[in-house]
């Protein structure tokens, strides 16, 4: 059985050799859009200002509460 | 299919043949181009490749022709017995013949001085390629060595070397090495890709702002990602940012594979992709990572490293969001400081390493003093922390001004 299986195993090895699952989509020879960089704010969603010094989020609040009970101990 | 008289596929055939003369002696590239996309479905291949099965002596007629480019026969014959063996579903065989075809077009396109037949040329490009990758997966499952796509390869090196060679076809060269590199993806070279990258981006003859738009982004987005592999992620960012921003709105897919690579990339330059950017293009699996890097949560990191390992080690990104850790742990240290610095402001500045345990315990990671230190000590030496360690007294002491810098100031 062993023995059986293994060519096949060599095969799907081989044929995953061709695959690259992010291949970028060809463009048709003809298609055009607009090149412009402006009205594409849609893609513009970052932030770079988000390392503050908030600590009332949850996970802030639930380390306080672990930092004041070993205090106690 | 439909009976098809003798009469009527020998039409048929001489028609496609009258075309393809014509449209060559006549330099009309319209013409020309679709008489040559043999693994499409259009309507007019597939009633040639009808015909030439029912008039099997169609090679008769290819002579009759009176042809007056000088390779015509070499170019259309193998281009024909291409399109019979790719309907009959022989890949390989039909492979072999287009690459023949493809010879001969390259060796009379080299000798036209201008570019009328650029938009063929990119057909016969894209065309070698789908074919090997066909010949490559009936090879491979016939247990034969697979090796049309690397054949496909060197082919359009060849062209390539055509088309920088000449002045009027230079705008040419960048849509060959996008074929190129997705070649070179597919087959895990991708360090062949270095020498055609340099020619483009260092060689005079070529401005890349004259590209078209499509190829620009192409480009683009192959660098980019190659730039990512190498973990040159400033240089990564600015190739990743200028194919999303250029690339066709519409082109949804695209653009989601750009930002695949792009969020771990502005994620190690401590830029955080906004929550809408990931549920409209459907990258959820980078959603518990950015927030492990705003909360300090280690814990939810490795979750998510985990949950998606096969995802991320599938598109190479896996190493460079493991590295992301020292960040989580950095925010981490600094919620902790800040937390202090709450209730006794003038002791804030020194973490006892007991404390930093602790916390690690309750996100169930268990380390000990040692590794902590460790950890301290690489995060300082990155300058993600100021400060020192006091060894003895077993304390990180930071400095007062600013003691946590940003990644991206």
């Amino acid at each position: 059985m062993a023995t059986e299986t293994k060519p096949a195993a060599v095969e799907d090895a081989k044929i995953d050799l061709f695959e690259d699952d992010d291949e970028f989509e060809e463009f048709e020879v003809d298609e055009e859009w607009d090149d412009k960089e402006e009205g594409k704010e849609g893609l513009q969603q970052w932030e770079d200002d988000w390392d503050d010094d908030d600590v009332n989020d949850d996970f802030s609040i639930q380390l306080r509460r672990e930092l004041e009970n070993n205090e106690k101990k | 299919m439909a009976y098809l008289s003798m009469g009527e596929a020998h039409r048929r055939i001489t028609d496609y043949l009258s075309c393809f003369s014509a449209a060559l002696l006549s330099q009309d590239g319209p013409s020309l181009t679709p008489l040559l996309l043999v693994s499409s479905n259009s309507p007019l291949l597939l009633s040639v490749a009808h015909a030439l099965d029912v008039f099997s002596e169609w090679p008769r007629l290819v002579d009759q022709i009176d042809d007056q480019v000088q390779l015509f026969a070499e170019i259309v014959s193998p281009l024909l017995r291409c399109l019979q063996s790719f309907r009959a579903g022989q890949f390989a065989e039909a492979y072999v013949s287009f690459e023949k075809s493809a010879n001969a077009f390259l060796q009379e396109f080299r000798n036209w001085e201008s570019s009328w037949a650029m938009a063929a040329m990119y057909t016969v490009a894209h065309e070698i390629r789908i074919l090997a990758e066909k010949a490559d997966k009936e090879l491979a499952l016939l247990g034969k060595n697979p090796e049309k796509l690397q054949a496909a390869g060197s082919f359009l090196m060849k062209v390539f070397g055509v088309l920088a060679g000449k002045v009027s076809k230079r705008v040419g060269a960048l849509y060959i090495t996008c074929q190129l590199f997705k070649i070179y993806f597919k087959l895990g070279t991708v360090h062949l890709c270095r020498s055609v990258i340099r020619s483009i981006d260092t060689a005079r003859m070529f401005d890349f702002e004259e590209f078209p738009v499509r190829d620009k982004v192409t480009y683009m987005y192959y660098t980019g990602r190659l730039e990512v592999f190498n973990e040159n992620f400033p240089a990564a960012d600015e190739k990743l940012m200028y194919a999303l921003m250029h690339c066709n709105p519409q082109r949804e897919a695209n653009i989601r594979m750009i930002l695949k690579y792009l969020i771990p990339v502005k994620l190690s330059l401590g830029i955080l992709p906004k929550l809408w950017l990931l549920e409209k293009y459907n990258l959820i699996e980078y959603k518990d990572i950015v927030s492990s890097l705003k909360s300090g949560d280690l814990r939810l990191l490795r979750h998510a490293l985990v949950e998606h390992e096969a995802r991320f080690l599938k598109s190479g990104v896996y190493l460079v969001l493991e590295k992301l850790e020292l960040q989580v742990y950095q925010r981490l240290i600094k919620k902790i400081y800040i937390i202090q610095k709450e209730k006794d402001p003038s002791k804030a500045h020194q973490v006892k390493l007991e404390t930093i345990v602790k916390a690690l315990k309750w996100l169930e990671l268990d380390m000990d003093m040692d590794e902590v230190e460790c950890i301290v000590a690489i995060l300082i030496y990155k300058n993600l922390m100021k400060g020192y360690f006091a060894h003895k007294s077993k304390v990180v002491v930071l400095r007062k001004q600013d003691p946590f810098p940003k990644l991206n100031s």
